[in-house]
């Protein structure tokens, strides 16, 4: 059961001709694959496109009465393969997944897919985790698209072309019997605009009509020998068939004036980034008026010869301007000119950097670089890009200090959390211990205060990147995973791997009971619920069933007991992979079931019992060890009330929510006695105002000696 | 209106915190005012505490409108450095990161931000104060903004029972910065239909912070003052007169202290604190600053939490308000207290007379200790505090006390030695009491620094033994490493760098 819930965007999906749609890019995409005639949807989660399957779970109504199928795969690899469906039949279905790492672990069906090619159309919607808010590697889907022959959209970032973009992608990769690649920047996706909707079309083929298997034809098997033939096609027919419709259908957009001496070649995605600085060259406005030749590339591959030839033709110059690196478009087009034996000087990398996300200050500095190159003056451009700079300085004078970073961290009372604090602890019992990290929330014990972990290799894959580890240390090695990381990969590549190789290893699975990070999402281990997908597969069972020996349970929040446990798998003489299964439900989908059923008890004048933890400061010496080994954005600091002490003293601020990890420390590190639990009981019992009146009672009796008479001798201070 | 320029607005918050909402609401409520809106983000790990960014742009009076003639505004998808109108921050230190961005310009930006602090983790786990200066961020903001709007308004949330997104919606109406009436923001509120009675009392708390008079740069009143905690019947016997013979600057510092020590013992062990204080006011009385921190260290360390004071503190009356005010305990609740102690070997057998726990405390296992979890709140678990706290009259007998008391001795005498020689030096030797604090594990550690500073600094610098090394700056460079972290590594580098330039000095006489 995803983190959000969708009823106003379910709504939206619905809407029909005549109507207009407000919201989000990546749901005007999902509402552009319904008003595409989509027969199927699937895909992994991810950030920026989670929504867009998270949206559709949620509205299984409409997907009956249109008759999609939608899968929710258990990893990239298995949607990429899901659209072998459009191979032999006419069905049009569309995948998503973050890329560049989704788009990686489906490479191999991904190639499979295109070699024979697809009947119906293809649509793989990647989420481009690329710049600021990034969480992946930096590298470009570009490649793929090139190696495999798939086709790459890069539409501009306003949602009327964007859902054009997609009904058209569907359409091209009919035409040239091609998938279709449409990528999203991180922003495009989160675009906030509106369209002209159209009424949803249901497939002709789907649940709801069933189709009859296709006859055997060897010539659709990416199999020898028709995989030759395959490969020829690709570039005989199907590259030729896709031109054609991408000219025809003018996909890339033509801006500007049609003469003049320097013109800008730019990717979709990247225009609006584009116009602002323009704009501010003079040679545009807010409405996209453009003053000088302007080629959108909507489709980044393939290039069209003749449309990036025509564009250039009489031109002294153009400037691409293509995100990241490497420079595939500036490198397709210096060879489209040199054939077409064109003199177009051409620039692109050379005035823009070939890393990094291409921001207005970037774009800014690459465009002043061109235009004074060519003498076109833009003082607004060169004042501006001059002002940012002396600001920057300005602002570092004045503070005097760096600011401290904000990484993200564990939410409060993480169950995750209490897992690293024992391994802190155990560190200094055993010394520095290779710790295998992997993707998902308890990545974040690579940040403060617990700065763990030596590797990181993708999604589910830290036990596999152990295991050389294992065979070279004297210490075992422990590998972290979540339980999203073990259903998507680690069961497989590392478990079996391990267990196959009998690697003397130590493996903690985080079993929070969801896919976290990406919001949250069901995953096969997860609670059946009637609104859920999950089906409650056992970790455990399934690890036994793997022929794993030694595997331990422990209850997150009970950190002496995972310390205790940490210490036996590291120190056991039994040999081969230690399984740990750190159990303990996400706090934030705990807090969202639980609070609303508190409040109903609370109102019905039931006792309920809220527990929260506090830091008694009297007793508070301001070291903060507590801090260090918990890192919870609930305990942090408060100026010191004791006038003979200076530094800030731990504190409990309100969003606590009574995980206990706090108290498990201070325990289990026997640090101090200044933590408190403290239950508050709405609605109490007759006998708990009995028992609180004889404390109250007794604690005037001889502990209250709250005087203040002392004061009269402090002069006023 | 083809000219119209668009209003740019950008919102930094924490994940957790509604931006998101917020930035719906704006978007909403702009396009009912019959403006052009657009907007994106950049969630950062939403929910997840990091940094996002909401950005929006409003096109006046430019309606939406599809038909083939409209020409819609290009959205710039990124806030470009001095480009934005309107800067909106949750919090303090992300507003100055905004600004060091170049997204707050004295042109163009208002800037409206919450004083409020959500502290880093490096500044909240540092092992003293790592606090970034706040007055110093504030600054950097009144000298860029073209206008500041800035208050606590995680308070101001607090106080409405409401949320901070939707007290700063009712911040950036009352702003008057938008082409949006505060109807319109109320309906975007409601048709948004997230907590809508919640949302609404947050924007008007809010809103009234702008319209009301005397609003604009409010600041919310600090945590409450010291609570001075003394036996009552000792209480009498301080007067003014008693704090005569000692310069004023340490006044109040002796005060508290004189409070503090008689009711951590009694008054006689008051006046021997103030009897130490004293030989040292007759040699260097004029040097008030130094008297007041050497009263204050000395009052600490003669006021160590031993579990006698532990189980005192956690029997006041005090507490009770206190603990009902912090967790938010309503009219009719009852709240259950339950105190996570877990004494060490060391503070247990330190109970004992000097001989028996020294003889003890060689013989038991050095991890040996006694976790338990006390509702204090229950007479059982009252009581066993109340035995505890009873042991007062005992203290001066038992091991603790003696270890302490050789401690302070020695302390006082390494000041009184170094004064002699420098009086620069005397201040900084003062000050390595510091490290000297907290339980258990902690408590060690900065024993064991401590005496490392003694012994490798302080002592051979009184011998002379560090010839042409700057004794006060050595001292402080020692004492800031070993501040540095738990494992006493800076602290271990200085001290070796400290001899090290004795040693080529000497070699170069």
């Amino acid at each position: 059961m995803a983190e959000v819930s969708f009823q106003r965007e379910i709504a939206s999906l619905r809407l029909r001709d005549g109507d207009t749609f407000y919201g989000e890019g990546i749901l005007a995409v999902t509402k552009a694959l319904l008003q595409s005639g989509v027969a199927y949807v699937g895909g992994y989660q991810g950030a920026p496109v989670s929504h867009l399957l998270d949206v559709l779970v949620q509205s299984e109504d409409l997907l009956g009465e249109l008759g999609i199928h939608l899968e929710t795969c258990t990893n990239e690899a298995a949607a990429a393969a899901m659209l072998g469906a459009s191979i032999n039949y006419p069905l049009r279905g569309a995948v998503t997944w973050k890329s560049i790492v989704g788009t990686n672990v489906a490479a191999d069906a991904l190639s499979n897919l295109a070699s024979p090619g697809v009947l119906g159309g293809a649509l793989i919607v990647v989420g481009e985790d690329y710049g600021e808010g990034a969480s992946v590697i930096q590298e470009r889907t570009h490649a793929m698209a090139l190696k495999s022959s798939l086709w790459l959209v890069d539409p501009r970032p306003d949602l009327p072309v964007l859902v054009r973009a997609v009904e058209e992608s569907f359409a091209l990769s009919e035409a040239s019997n091609t998938p279709v690649i449409l990528e999203l920047r991180i922003r495009a996706c989160h675009v906030y605009g509106s369209f002209p909707a159209k009424t949803n079309v249901a497939a002709a083929y789907s649940t709801r009509h069933r189709l009859a298997p296709a006859a055997f034809k060897y010539e659709r098997l990416s199999h020898p020998p028709v995989t030759f033939q395959q490969e020829a096609d690709k570039v005989a027919r199907r590259l030729p068939a896709a031109n054609k419709f991408i000219v025809e259908r003018q996909l890339n957009e033509r801006m500007g004036p049609s003469q003049g001496d320097v013109g800008i070649i730019v990717q979709g995605g990247l225009f609006n980034v584009l116009n602002g600085r323009l704009e501010l060259a003079g040679l545009s406005d807010v409405y996209g008026s453009v003053s000088l030749p302007l080629l959108v590339l909507n489709v980044v591959h393939p290039l069209v010869p003749e449309e990036i030839a025509g564009f250039c033709a009489g031109k002294k110059a153009v400037l691409i301007v293509e995100e990241g690196g490497p420079d595939f478009i500036e490198q397709a087009i210096g060879q489209i000119l040199r054939k077409a034996d064109l003199v177009t000087r051409l620039h692109g990398k050379d005035v823009l950097p070939m890393a990094g996300e291409y921001t207005p200050a970037v774009v800014g500095r690459g465009l002043a670089a061109f235009l004074r190159r060519y003498a076109l003056a833009a003082p607004a451009l060169e004042h501006w890009l001059g002002a940012i700079d002396a600001r920057r300085t300005e602002v570092d004078r004045l503070l005097g200090v760096a600011l401290p970073a904000r990484p993200p961290t564990f939410c409060t009372g993480c169950p995750e959390r209490p897992v690293f604090s024992a391994m802190k602890l155990l560190k200094r019992e055993l010394g520095p211990v290779h710790v295998a990290a992997d993707i998902g929330c308890h990545a974040f014990a690579t940040f403060a205060p617990f700065s763990q972990g030596n590797s990181i290799l993708g999604y589910g894959m830290s036990l596999a990147s152990a295991a050389a580890v294992s065979g070279t240390q004297l210490e075992r090695p422990i590998s972290v995973m979540g339980d999203g990381g073990f259903w998507h990969n680690g069961l497989l590549t590392g478990v079996a791997g391990a267990v196959f190789n009998n690697d003397d290893t130590v493996l903690v699975v985080m079993n929070n009971g969801y896919s976290s990070a990406t919001g949250q999402q069901d995953i096969l281990s997860s609670k059946e619920e009637k609104d859920g997908r999950g089906k409650g597969l056992d970790i455990e069972a399934t690890l036994k069933s793997m022929g794993v020996r030694w595997i331990k349970r422990v209850h997150t929040y009970g950190v002496k007991s995972v310390v205790g446990t940490l210490r036996e798998a590291m120190r056991t003489g039994q040999k081969g992979l230690k399984v740990i299964i750190a159990d303990g439900e996400c706090q934030l989908a705990r807090q969202r079931r639980l609070r609303p059923e508190w409040a109903r008890l609370a109102g019905a004048g039931k006792r309920v019992v809220r527990t929260r933890f506090w830091v008694d400061p009297e007793v508070c010496t301001g070291d903060h060890s507590c801090i260090r080994l918990s890192g919870c954005p609930s305990l942090t600091v408060k100026p010191n009330e004791d006038p003979l002490r200076t530094d800030p003293v731990a504190h409990v601020n309100n969003d606590c929510v009574g995980c206990g990890l706090c108290g498990e420390i201070a325990h289990a590190a026997q640090l101090c006695p200044s933590f408190a639990q403290i239950d508050i009981i709405q609605n109490p019992t007759w006998w708990d105002r009995l028992r609180w009146r004889t404390f109250a009672a007794l604690l005037r009796r001889s502990g209250g000696r709250a005087s203040r008479q002392p004061t009269a001798v402090v002069p006023a201070a | 209106m083809r000219q119209s320029r668009p209003i740019k607005l950008l919102l930094a918050a924490l994940g957790g915190e509604g931006g998101h909402v917020l930035a719906a609401w704006l978007h909403d409520a702009a396009i009912a005012s019959g403006h052009y809106a657009q907007g994106t983000f950049i969630p950062g790990v939403a929910q997840r505490t990091g940094a996002t960014t909401y950005y929006l742009e409003i096109v006046p009076g430019a309606a939406v409108r599809h038909t083939a003639a409209q020409r819609r505004p290009v959205l710039a998808l990124n806030a470009a450095p001095g480009e934005v109108d309107v800067m909106v921050a949750s919090e303090l230190l992300e507003a100055t990161r905004a600004i060091q961005a170049g997204f707050v310009t004295p042109e163009r930006t208002t800037l409206i931000a919450s004083c409020a602090r959500v502290f880093t983790v490096d500044e909240k786990s540092a092992m003293t104060d790592g606090r970034v200066d706040p007055a110093g961020l504030r600054e950097v903001a009144r000298s860029f903004a073209h206008r500041l709007i800035i208050a606590d308004y995680t308070a101001v949330a607090a106080e409405a029972k409401s949320l901070p997104n939707a007290v700063l919606l009712g911040v950036l109406a009352g702003a008057g910065v938008l082409p949006i009436g505060f109807d319109d923001y109320r309906n975007a509120i409601r048709r948004q239909g997230k907590s809508v009675d919640v949302n609404l009392r947050g924007f008007e708390a809010g809103l009234a912070t702008v319209t009301a008079p005397a609003a604009g740069e409010t600041s919310r009143p600090g945590p409450a003052g010291p609570e001075l905690v003394a036996g009552g019947s000792q209480a009498g016997l301080w007067t003014e007169a008693a704090l005569t013979p000692f310069p004023a600057e340490a006044h109040a510092v002796l005060a508290s202290a004189v409070a503090r020590l008689s009711d951590y013992q009694d008054a006689a062990y008051a006046r021997l604190y103030l009897a130490r204080v004293g030989t040292f006011v007759s040699r260097c009385g004029s040097d008030g600053a130094f008297i007041r921190e050497l009263a204050r260290y000395l009052a600490l360390r003669m006021s160590v939490e031993d579990v006698i004071r532990v189980a005192q503190l956690k029997l006041r009356a005090v507490r009770l308000d206190r603990l009902r005010r912090e967790s938010r305990a309503g009219v009719g609740d009852i709240i259950e207290v339950t105190e996570y102690l877990k004494p060490g070997a060391e503070e247990v057998l330190g109970l004992l007379p000097p001989r028996l726990g020294r003889w003890l405390l060689a013989r038991v296992r050095p991890d040996l200790s006694w976790p338990m979890k006390v509702r204090s709140t229950r007479p059982s678990g009252y009581l066993r505090l109340w035995a505890l706290a009873a042991l007062k009259r005992w203290r001066p007998r038992t091991l603790k006390f003696a270890e302490e008391e050789a401690w302070v001795r020695r302390w006082l005498d390494l000041v009184d030695r170094a004064y002699a020689v420098d009086p620069l030096a005397a201040r900084e030797v003062v000050a390595t009491a510091a490290l000297v604090r907290g339980y258990a594990e902690t408590y060690k550690r900065g024993q064991a620094n401590w005496t490392r500073i003694a012994t490798a600094v302080i002592e051979p610098a009184l011998a002379g033994r560090l010839a042409g090394v700057a004794f006060a700056d050595a001292v402080l460079q020692a004492r800031l490493a070993a501040s540095k972290d738990p494992e006493g590594q800076a602290l271990a580098r200085t001290i070796e760098a400290i001899h090290a330039g004795a040693a080529s000095r000497l070699a170069a006489q």
